[in-house]
Order: structure tokens, then C-alpha cells, then sequence
């Protein structure tokens, strides 16, 4: 089964010499479309490949899992107060391995229901440490005047519905009605890492720190299948004679600079990195 | 006469090569079948345990809504016997059903609640004693939170029986999911009524906003 279809790669990928048996093979086939055909591909599995980590999820766009803790996309708080809060939110997961995220939004990139799109995101962005499923989320959305905090599994005994439902509607909703988002989003950090901590230990180190692979291996597998076939098919032009490097360059070269991406970050502020993600649509929201 | 026997043993090397093959084939499909099904019961158990969650729920609130001064009382009587009736409707927490009959009953019960309960909050928006009422808000939290919960073990169900319908409906696993009598299982549809936009009442006393407890923004 492999054997064959490896073997198909292959004459697929070879780019065939003059009289070479492959032109043989596909007499249908000039070599221009074979190069072409070769670059479709090597676009169509670049394409795949950068797909992979994001939500498989088409229908609507989740936006992507942010890179640290306090995400302020609506700007409404200073930048010093955004560096603070992160870095306690940082500092919280490295004492509990709590990871709670803050993500305050002019208005809900979706047409669903708040509770719906909160869900689907926390899935989406694997908050939490994996297996524990120990992390919330704080979603606000100014210019809609809602929030909601998210909990997974693991901290529905800490932040039952009611203690959710009151940090919101005391704890930060007075706050926002006069227009300080600062104190009160400062409020309600407070107020969630008290009701959460002593839920679970902490090991010192963020899951980012410890070096956690947030993206999984099935990119990583997929580029060295890419590599391999690419790697067989040099050599096999190569044996007849043939020379490959014009198409190898530069898609190649390509991919190791989408490799950096992902392993960027941490300079500068602390950044966040999940595992977990699942979560039983418990919380609460509120309004201002 | 060497040859013949050396034929013979030839075919019978390939007829139990063949029955190894075709023995490996049933055992994994089986055993993929059952790690299916045993999802498909696990979520059912969580779907159970939400509905629980909130027909628990029911006596606190009817209680603490009883204590407002003279409370509609037919929300509440429609309220009480709504959770009688889903009471009656028990299925089998560790079994997910195989009988959409009996699903469809179950769904038509719980339907029932959830509109008497939505119901409920609606009219206790005339009762500004019951809006300040601590007691009342922390129900109300969790009542909401219980619903959102329920719809997403709800949804969560629905994907685990769609896995397993599809292995059990697909070519060939049907063949060994029928000699084993795994059934395909019914889903949760959406909710009854819910195609239709629910009617507006603006006959209130007095238009207040929805959840905000100080009045307009």
C-alpha cells in the first residue's frame, strides 16, 4: 500500500530527462506541465501543511489562539496595565497552572450567541493544561456591553456559575458602566485568580517555558513528508541526470522561514501556550 | 505425488494467511465498534447529568420565587409540573438509546421545561423585588449556565453519534457492526419549536432591559 503509492509519488514527481521512460509513461504530459503540476503541489501541500494548526472549523473564522495572556485588541486599557496583568496572569500559572486568559474585543467577531462563540473558542485555543482542562477565559466586548467568563472542566468547582455571575456583575460590571475598563478588568482578574487559586499546584513554569509543543506533531510529520518526497525525487532526477534545484530552492526556503513563526515569541512579555480546551459551557455572562 | 503435496500445503499456507487477514479485520473493526459506542454512552451520561443539574435546580427556584408578593401563579404551577413530567421520562443514564421513539420522548419532556423556565424568567422581569433578591440572581446564574451546559453536551453527543453512525453505516465495518447487532443511534434534533421566532410581548408594565438591574444604559 505505501510501497505503491510512494512509487506513484514518484514517477508524479519526476521530472522527467530527454527520452526518459516517464515521458514514456504519460506521453499525454509535457514537461511543462509536469513542473507546473510539481508546483501546484508543492503549493497545495505549503497550503495544507499552514492550515493544520489553525481551527478545522470552516464555516467561521475563530480567531486564532492569541500569544499571551492579557489580549487587549480593543486598546482600552494602557499599555503598561496590559503588561502588568499579563505578567500576573503569567505569574499565576507558573504558582497553580491556572492559565486564565483575558481577551477584550470592540465587538464579537461572530453572529452566534456569546455562549456559543465563547465554546467554540476555548476549544479552539486549548486553554488549559492538557488533561486538567484548568483554564477560563475573560471575554469582553465593549462596544456590544457583554462579557462572559469561560471556564473548562477543570475549574468548574472553582468558578461555579454563581461565582462567575457575581465577579461580572459586581466586581466588574460597575466599573465599566463608568468607563474605567481598567479597574475593572483589574478587579476581575483579582477576583478569578482568589476564587481559582488552590484548585491545582503549580510547577514554576508556564506551559510555554517549559517548552511545550502547542502545535502538535502533525505539521512537523507533514513537512518531513514533504522533505521526503522532495529528497526522493531529487535523487531520482538526479539519477537521470537531471537537475532539480531551480524547484527545490524556493519552496524549501519558504518553508523554514513559516517554521520560525512559530517558535517565536517570548521576548519581552510572557507568553501563553495551551493543552487543554475542553470545556462544559458552564460560566456566566453579563452585561453593563 | 511430492508435488501434490507440496501444492496442497501451498493453498492451505495462503487459505490461513487469508483467515489470519481476514481475522485481524474483525478484531480491530470490532474493537474500534465498541471504543465508538462506549463514547456515544460516556457523553449520554453527560447529557444526563445536565439535565439532572437543572430539574435539581427547579424546587430552590420555585421556592424562592413563591416568597415574592403574589407571584403569577400559573408560571409556577406550569414550572412544577413540567419537572413532574421529565421526572416520568427517565432513560437509562449508562445506555445512550437506540430507540428515537423513545429519544424523541425524552427531548419532547426536557422541551417542555425549558420553555416553562424561559417563561418563568420572563415574567419574573415584573417582580423588581425578585430582581434584587441575591438568591434569585445566584439561581438565575446557574439556571443559565445549566442551559448553555446542556446545549454543549447536547452538541457534544451529536458528534459522538455521528462518528459512530458512520462506522456503523460504512462499507464493510456495517457487515461486522451487523453480525454484532450495533444499530446506528438517534440524534438529538434541534429543539421543538425552535424554528419559530418567538413571539414579543410588549404589554410589560414598564419596557425593561434585559439583564441590566440599574435600569437603561
Amino acid at each position: 500500500m505505501v510501497g505503491t503509492s510512494l512509487r506513484d509519488v514518484r514517477e508524479f514527481f519526476t521530472v522527467p530527462a530527454k527520452n526518459s521512460d516517464a515521458s514514456e509513461k504519460h506521453p499525454y504530459l509535457k514537461r511543462s506541465t509536469i513542473n507546473s503540476r510539481v508546483r501546484k503541489i508543492a503549493l497545495l501541500a505549503a497550503t495544507i501543511a499552514s492550515l493544520v494548526p489553525i481551527g478545522t472549523r470552516a464555516a467561521e473564522v475563530i480567531p486564532p489562539k492569541p500569544d499571551r495572556y492579557f489580549n487587549d485588541y480593543a486598546g482600552v486599557v494602557s499599555k503598561e496595565a496590559a503588561l502588568r496583568f499579563n505578567e500576573q496572569l503569567a505569574q499565576f500559572e507558573r504558582e497553580t497552572s491556572n492559565q486564565l486568559l483575558v481577551v477584550v474585543w470592540q465587538t464579537m467577531p461572530s453572529q452566534s450567541s456569546i455562549e456559543d462563540f465563547t465554546q467554540r473558542t476555548f476549544q479552539a485555543w486549548t486553554v488549559g493544561q492538557k488533561g486538567r482542562n484548568n483554564g477560563a477565559v475573560l471575554f469582553v466586548f465593549i462596544k456590544d456591553r457583554r462579557m462572559r467568563i469561560q471556564p473548562g472542566y477543570g475549574l468548574e468547582g472553582a468558578l461555579p456559575d454563581i461565582i462567575c455571575d457575581e465577579i461580572i456583575r459586581d466586581g466588574m460590571a460597575p466599573h465599566f458602566r463608568s468607563g474605567d475598563y481598567e479597574r475593572g478588568l483589574a478587579n476581575g482578574i483579582d477576583l478569578i485568580c482568589k476564587a481559582v487559586r488552590g484548585e491545582y499546584k503549580g510547577s514554576g513554569r508556564t506551559t510555554k517555558e517549559r517548552g511545550a509543543n502547542n502545535v502538535g506533531p502533525l505539521p512537523f510529520l507533514l513537512f518531513l513528508f514533504v522533505m521526503f518526497i522532495f529528497i526522493i525525487a531529487g535523487r531520482s532526477a538526479r539519477r537521470r541526470g537531471y537537475r532539480y534545484s531551480s524547484l527545490g530552492g524556493p519552496f524549501i526556503g519558504g518553508w523554514s522561514s513559516g517554521g520560525g513563526g512559530w517558535s517565536s515569541g517570548g521576548g519581552g512579555f510572557s507568553g501563553f501556550s495551551g493543552g487543554g480546551g475542553f470545556s462544559g459551557g458552564g460560566g456566566a455572562s453579563g452585561s453593563w | 505425488m511430492n508435488k501434490f503435496a507440496i501444492g496442497c500445503g501451498g493453498v492451505l499456507v495462503i487459505v490461513l494467511f487469508l483467515a489470519f487477514v481476514v481475522g485481524l479485520f474483525f478484531w480491530g473493526t470490532y474493537n474500534r465498534l465498541v471504543t465508538l459506542d462506549q463514547n456515544v454512552n460516556k457523553k449520554w451520561g453527560d447529557v444526563q447529568t445536565v439535565y439532572q443539574r437543572r430539574a435539581d435546580l427547579i424546587p430552590n427556584l420555585v421556592n424562592t420565587v413563591q416568597g415574592a408578593a403574589n407571584f403569577e401563579k400559573s408560571t409556577l404551577v406550569e414550572v412544577t409540573n413540567a419537572r413532574a413530567s421529565v421526572g416520568r421520562v427517565q432513560l437509562d443514564p449508562n445506555k445512550a438509546p437506540t430507540d428515537a421513539a423513545q429519544l424523541e420522548q425524552f427531548q419532547a419532556a426536557q422541551g417542555q421545561l425549558s420553555n416553562a423556565l424561559s417563561r418563568l424568567l420572563v415574567v419574573v422581569e415584573r417582580y423588581p423585588e425578585l430582581k434584587s433578591n441575591q438568591n434569585f440572581l445566584g439561581l438565575q446564574a446557574q439556571l443559565e449556565g445549566t442551559e448553555n451546559r446542556i446545549s454543549v453536551e447536547r452538541s457534544n453527543f451529536n458528534g459522538t453519534v455521528q462518528d459512530y453512525n458512520t462506522a456503523v453505516r460504512r462499507f464493510p465495518t456495517n457487515m461486522i457492526a451487523g453480525m454484532f447487532g450495533f444499530q446506528s443511534r438517534p440524534f438529538f434534533n434541534a429543539q421543538v419549536g425552535a424554528e419559530k421566532a418567538p413571539a414579543v410581548n410588549f404589554n410589560f408594565g414598564k419596557p425593561a432591559p434585559a439583564a441590566s438591574p440599574t435600569g437603561s444604559p
